[in-house]
């Protein structure tokens, strides 16, 4: 009897055993290439170019990112990024809020047709409104603005944003509201006071969602904006990443520098920005 | 200095954006509280066509007659709208969706009606100025949507191999996500140590700004310095025998562009099926397993008849999304094949739309190919909807 059980926990054993195997050599590919961009943006700049293979490059030195911060504009895409983006995920989780409150709580005509609107609004291809609205933003004359960006990103992010928090504010309990309305505040003064308050985690993945959006764009970027002055980190990582002879290293450093925090808020943020998603799916 | 200017422009904007929508609001807080008054309709009708006639007509350029007009006669419909229809009724919803609703309407359904009309007109690098001046562009009726079908979107490739190596790239790539993140959950699912980390780690790939993963992948994919050709050559070193079989170093980016895409687009979609995937197995109770076990099901049997029919709920909707995303994925192409004297290899129709509108400068043909793949995506949807409530109502 006891021999069996032994042999039982042996084959358990060697199981767990080829599954770690299996899964971290997944995993190191998942990782490498990160690793990768590391070593690189480490290398001094006579050995960018080496079929060298070790993550800390012999003579490592940060000359790359000295270089990125005082030749290129470096920052000042960043702060371009950070001004637009934020901008947009404002905007666009202001106007998410309380239209997703009108859904979550009230029975109206046409809230059939303006909950199809959204879900079909996902469904047109991403690169297909993109011609229109540079048009649009060239006959207002904010090419190459911010304000261009922002508008041309504000709503992209709504539906998804307002979806999200229906979800969120469905699992409020009624009677907080119905115990507000009691005491005297109107429906608008129950949002407020009452259901805003309560939703910040689903306001700040909200938040969050957008942002990331809006950060990581590249293709409307890519049509708005012409001065190197006015870009976006993704257009000029692309910028560095073009010269690729000559600027690898650069574009290693800035490609880290973008990374880092991204990757922590994801990291962070991750669990809960899936429960949305899967919530909002499984809902719909 | 520099940055508080653009600070000062980005708050302004948003102050503007306010301003816009408590007028908006404003607006029709005062058709939907007042519009059983004696006095509302000729109040709304001497107040608002003037007021937007101020703000419009300051926007525009020009206040003239004919724009008032118009205001006047929009305005009036609008007040008799409110008074035979809405009658104040749902007053707070409306209120509430309506900032979001004008906004989608301005960004999202008239850029898609102006795509329509784009698609009819001739709007091409050389009526580009003349659209500026004058606003009107030449009829050409349904000539674009001819071109579409028989001539290259871009210079070489045709509409119906495109359409091919979308089905090819879409499939290929949901295929793999799918069977990916599908083993990777059934691992993980295990009880194993360092769960966690190991969750954190194979996130990754989706975790960094697409940008970032997609150049990076890009360099490492050239022929001489990036890590996968020198993979290749230390193993043909180890194992010489390889190289008779045709084992080496490859061109990838100008040889295989498609193939380097998929590869690109493969490592960076799994995490996310993985993920979803996983949350789907966790929420399987752990009794139907046991039940199984007294029964003696063997593993496949288990995976068969339990695992997948309970993980299906929660995977179908993901591989919906993924199936469109996939379909729709202009930025891994784009961005691997898209710089000056990039090869057509790799375009699917999504990205050769964005590349005849902007680097081909063919505007109106962009927008009838848009509108055709638009058209093709809605009726896969719908049929693929109907298919879905059908196997729905048969359990």
């Amino acid at each position: 009897m006891k021999k069996k059980i032994s042999a039982a926990a042996k084959k358990r054993y060697i199981r767990h055993l080829l599954i770690h195997a299996a899964i971290i050599a997944v995993a190191v590919a998942c990782v490498y290439p990160l690793l990768r961009i590391l070593s690189v943006s480490l290398r001094p700049g006579d050995k960018l170019f080496s079929m060298d293979l070790s993550i800390i490059p012999a003579g490592a030195t940060f000359s790359s990112y000295a270089r990125l911060l005082k030749d290129t504009m470096f920052l000042h895409w960043l702060w371009n990024s950070l001004l637009i983006t934020l901008a947009t995920s404002f905007i666009g989780v202001s106007l998410a809020s309380t239209a997703a409150y009108a859904f979550s709580r009230f029975r109206f005509p046409g809230k059939k047709a303006g909950m199809i609107l959204l879900l079909s609004s996902q469904m047109i291809p991403a690169g297909m409104l993109i011609l229109p609205l540079f048009l649009m933003i060239m006959k207002l004359k904010l090419m190459n603005t911010y304000l261009g960006m922002i508008i041309a990103y504000s709503v992209s992010s709504l539906p998804f944003s307002i979806w999200i928090l229906k979800g969120y504010y469905d699992t409020i309990p009624r009677s907080l509201e119905e115990a507000a309305l009691v005491d005297g505040t109107s429906q608008v003064g129950a949002f407020w006071r009452i259901i805003l308050p309560l939703s910040t985690p689903a306001l700040s993945i909200a938040f969050l969602f957008n942002f990331t959006t809006a950060w990581n764009e590249y293709l409307v970027a890519r049509v708005v904006l012409f001065s190197a002055k006015q870009y976006t980190w993704t257009l000029g990582l692309f910028e560095l990443q073009g010269q690729f002879i000559t600027q690898w290293g650069m574009f290693a450093a800035g490609s880290m520098l973008v990374t880092i925090p991204v990757l922590c808020v994801f990291l962070y943020s991750s669990k809960w920005l899936i429960s949305g998603l899967t919530l909002g799916s499984v809902k719909g | 200095m520099e940055i508080l200017k653009s600070i000062i422009e980005v708050a302004w904007f948003i102050l503007l954006v306010a301003a816009g929508v408590a007028v908006l609001v404003g607006y029709l807080y005062s058709h939907f509280k007042f519009y059983s008054r004696s006095w509302f309709f000729p109040a709304v009708l001497a107040v608002f066509p003037l007021l937007a006639l101020a703000v419009f007509g300051g926007l525009l350029g020009g206040c003239s007659f004919k724009l008032w007009v118009y205001f006047l006669l929009a305005e009036a419909a609008i007040a008799a709208f409110f008074c035979t229809v809405v009658k104040g009724r749902h007053t707070v919803p409306y209120l509430m969706l309506a900032p979001a609703f004008v906004g989608l309407a301005l960004l999202l359904v008239y850029p898609f009606i102006f795509e329509v009309y784009l698609s009819f007109h001739d709007l091409k690098l050389t009526t580009i100025m003349m659209w500026k001046n004058t606003g009107t562009l030449p009829f050409v009726g349904l000539d674009q949507y001819i071109k579409v079908f028989t001539t290259s979107p871009l210079s070489e490739v045709s509409f119906w191999a495109l359409f091919l190596r979308t089905l090819v790239w879409t499939f290929s790539n949901v295929f793999f996500h799918v069977a990916g993140g599908f083993i990777l959950a059934l691992m993980l699912n295990n009880n194993i140590r360092f769960k966690g980390v190991y969750r954190t780690l194979l996130v990754i790939p989706w975790a960094m700004p697409q940008v970032v993963a997609v150049l990076a992948m890009r360099g490492e994919f050239h022929a001489q310095y990036g890590f996968v050709n020198i993979f290749l050559v230390k193993l043909v070193e180890y194992l010489p025998f390889l190289a008779s079989l045709g084992v080496g170093p490859v061109q990838w980016v100008s040889d295989y562009p498609l193939l380097t895409c998929t590869l690109i687009n493969i490592w960076l979609g799994i995490p996310f099926m993985m993920v979803v995937i996983l949350g789907g197995l966790q929420s399987i109770s752990s009794s139907y397993y046991d039940a199984a076990d007294i029964d003696g099901a063997s593993y496949f049997q288990k995976l068969r008849y339990i695992t997948l029919p309970l993980v299906r709920p929660v995977m179908m909707p993901a591989v919906t999304l993924g199936t469109v995303w996939t379909f729709n994925n202009i930025n891994v192409i784009y961005l691997v094949t898209g710089q000056s004297g990039g090869t057509e290899q790799a375009d699917i129709l999504v990205s050769a739309l964005y590349k005849a509108a902007f680097t081909y400068n063919r505007y109106s043909y962009s927008a009838a190919f848009a509108l055709v793949v638009f058209a093709m995506l809605f009726f896969f949807s719908v049929f693929y909807l109907k298919s879905f409530d059908a196997a729905r109502d048969e359990r």
